[in-house]
């Protein structure tokens, strides 16, 4: 499904502020995969999903998705395939555009947009039946500004923005991190919800241990860019939290505690 | 104020408000602080005064004047998007470029339109209309320009080029082109700038090299005050809003003017109004205005 071979990204380079993000990087998605991914501050995981996005080129190594290379695509078009939620929930919604506005673009994503009506009786019906599957009563705020909304409202907003059109691939950069305990915990039920129902191929990138061992059906831990640790299958389900701890200090060196990972 | 100033006023607002739209697009919807604004207005005027004055049909220079608008919009949209150049300086360089060029469309620095066919001269002719020609003929311009900038921002394309200006990283990974959309809301903007000047030389029967100097903040302080007395709620009410600023600018100069300012001193007098307005606590309340701030 995704195929990534053997990225490299620089950033500055040439510069005293050079960072090697990404070195040499590989990773093979199935169809249907939900991995998640962890590894300590500036370990190259947004990166590596910026990467495959496209808002920026690699230096290095190529991006494949369902076999059609992406490498050299500007992000608006290979926005055909990902659906995309970030950490922050201002990224991913326009604020001074009303929710239909918002559903009504990510409706057309991957599709030409064309000099028609925007939004008509058919859409709105659609996003009502939609928003309405969220449980967060937006079904009756269509013509509301996002502003208007709360982090976790704008959140839930951005991941059926990203849903909407049946992504290829998903990718979560931490999209619950901004949120309270209660609204992450509503955010992430319905990740997995919606990733089921649609069997997204998904990359998430989390903090918390937990989550990165009880979502999805593989686990890869990234350090210095590079992934260090990829559970899968037996392995993974056998797996636990200071297990964990153990592997990532053995294989980088550095003290997981002393990072911003959350334990339970 | 006698009826002649008022009604003088109220054309004038009528087809400057044109202009004003412009600048909301270009301003307010992509929240791009483009300065081309005072050359292209001036773009339009000289097409369209050179072209009349060759003999052409004053609707076909019109409709060429704003042509010339839409490349010049362009233009600055591709030093921007192609060339990573700042929104602000792309703008100037096409400002200044668009100096010589009206110069060398001109031929001469101005040109005179009297008793020449206008497009208002022509519409004279339509029964009833008469001497209300240039207060008739701008009002169905822009009402009828305004309704289509309406619908054009209810469109697929037009929702993606206001979330261009609003949040472009979410409509990149939304799969729109935002340096299309830019190139096209900026031509669109200066296509409504010029024509806009060129039906202003036709109404003052004449074009000069520097009429345009300035027009950028007159169109802001207009879109300021149209948004600040009639608000932003909707798309529809804004654009509204924005027409209406342009008219109740003008009443604000001829007020001025009346009360015995020399003309010479309206530039300082509009830098003001646009000043103050930022300055102002209740307005910064109520428009968040971050091209005016960067
Ligand atoms: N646009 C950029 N310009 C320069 N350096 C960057 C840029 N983006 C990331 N980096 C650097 O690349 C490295 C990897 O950053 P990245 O954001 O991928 O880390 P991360 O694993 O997502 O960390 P975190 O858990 O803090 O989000 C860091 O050292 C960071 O400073
Ligand atoms: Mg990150």
């Amino acid at each position: 499904m995704l195929s990534v071979r053997q990225i490299q990204k620089i950033f500055n380079q040439g510069t005293i502020n050079e960072k090697s993000a990404l070195s040499s990087l590989s990773l093979e998605l199935a169809a249907g995969d939900f991995v998640t991914v962890i590894g300590s501050n500036g370990a190259g995981k947004s990166t590596l999903l910026n990467s495959v996005a496209g808002d920026f080129p690699v230096d290095r190594g190529q991006i494949f998705i369902e076999g059609e290379e992406i490498t050299y695509l500007p992000q608006h078009k290979r926005a055909a395939w990902i659906g995309r939620v970030f950490q922050d929930p201002m990224q991913g919604t326009a604020a001074s555009m009303t929710i239909e506005e918002n559903l009504v673009m990510a409706l057309r994503r991957g599709s030409r947009r064309r000099l028609r009506r925007a939004i008509t009786h058919k859409e709105r019906e659609y996003f009502r039946a939609e928003l309405c599957k969220l449980g967060l009563g937006l079904e009756g705020r269509l013509t509301n500004k996002v502003s208007l909304l709360s982090g976790g409202q704008r959140q839930a907003l951005t991941l059926l923005m990203a849903t909407l059109r049946e992504p290829k691939l998903l990718l979560l950069d931490e999209h619950t991190a901004a949120l309270d305990p209660k609204t992450a915990a509503k955010v992430l039920d319905l990740t997995c919800q919606v990733a089921e129902d649609q069997r997204l191929t998904t990359l998430m990138i989390t903090h918390n241990l937990d989550q990165a061992l009880g979502m999805g059906n593989r686990t890869i831990m990234m350090h210095e860019g590079r992934i260090i640790l990829d559970l899968q299958e037996r392995e993974r389900a056998n797996m636990t939290i200071p297990g964990l701890l153990e592997m990532f200090e053995k294989a980088g060196g550095a003290n997981m505690l002393t990072d911003r990972m959350i334990l339970v | 104020m006698s009826w002649q100033v008022l009604s003088g006023t109220l054309e004038q607002g009528l087809m400057y408000a044109i202009m004003v739209l412009g600048v909301y697009l270009s301003f307010r919807v992509l929240d791009y602080a483009d300065l081309s604004v005072d050359g292209s207005f001036t773009l339009g005027a000289a097409t369209a005064a050179t072209l009349i004055y060759a003999g052409f049909n004053p609707w076909l220079a019109t409709g060429l004047a704003s042509l010339g608008g839409l490349a010049a919009g362009a233009f600055t949209g591709l030093l921007h998007t192609k060339f990573k150049i700042t929104p602000l300086l792309s703008g100037i360089l096409t400002m200044t470029a668009l100096y010589s060029v009206n110069l060398r469309v001109m031929g001469r620095p101005n040109i005179p339109l009297l008793r020449m066919r206008t497009v208002f001269t022509d519409f004279a002719q339509v029964p009833w209309v008469g001497s209300y020609s240039v207060l008739l003929l701008s009002f169905i311009s822009v009402t009828v320009l305004g309704i289509l900038l309406y619908l054009f921002l209810e469109t697929e394309i037009g929702v993606a080029l206001r979330a261009t200006g609003d949040n472009e990283h979410m409509i990149r990974s939304q799969g729109v082109n935002t340096d299309a959309m830019k190139i096209l809301g900026l031509s669109l903007s200066n296509g409504l700038v010029a024509f806009s000047g060129s039906y202003v030389a036709q109404n003052q029967e004449f074009a000069d090299v520097s009429m345009g100097i300035g027009m950028i903040i007159a169109g802001l302080a207009s879109v300021i005050i149209g948004e600040v007395l009639i608000g932003t709620r909707s798309v529809g009410r804004t654009v509204v809003a924005v027409i209406a600023g342009g008219i109740i600018y003008r009443f604000i100069i001829s007020i001025v003017l009346q009360l015995g300012l020399a003309p010479t001193d309206l530039k300082l007098v509009t830098a003001l109004i646009v000043i103050t307005a930022l300055v102002s606590p209740a307005v910064k309340k109520k428009l968040f205005l971050p091209a005016f701030r960067k």
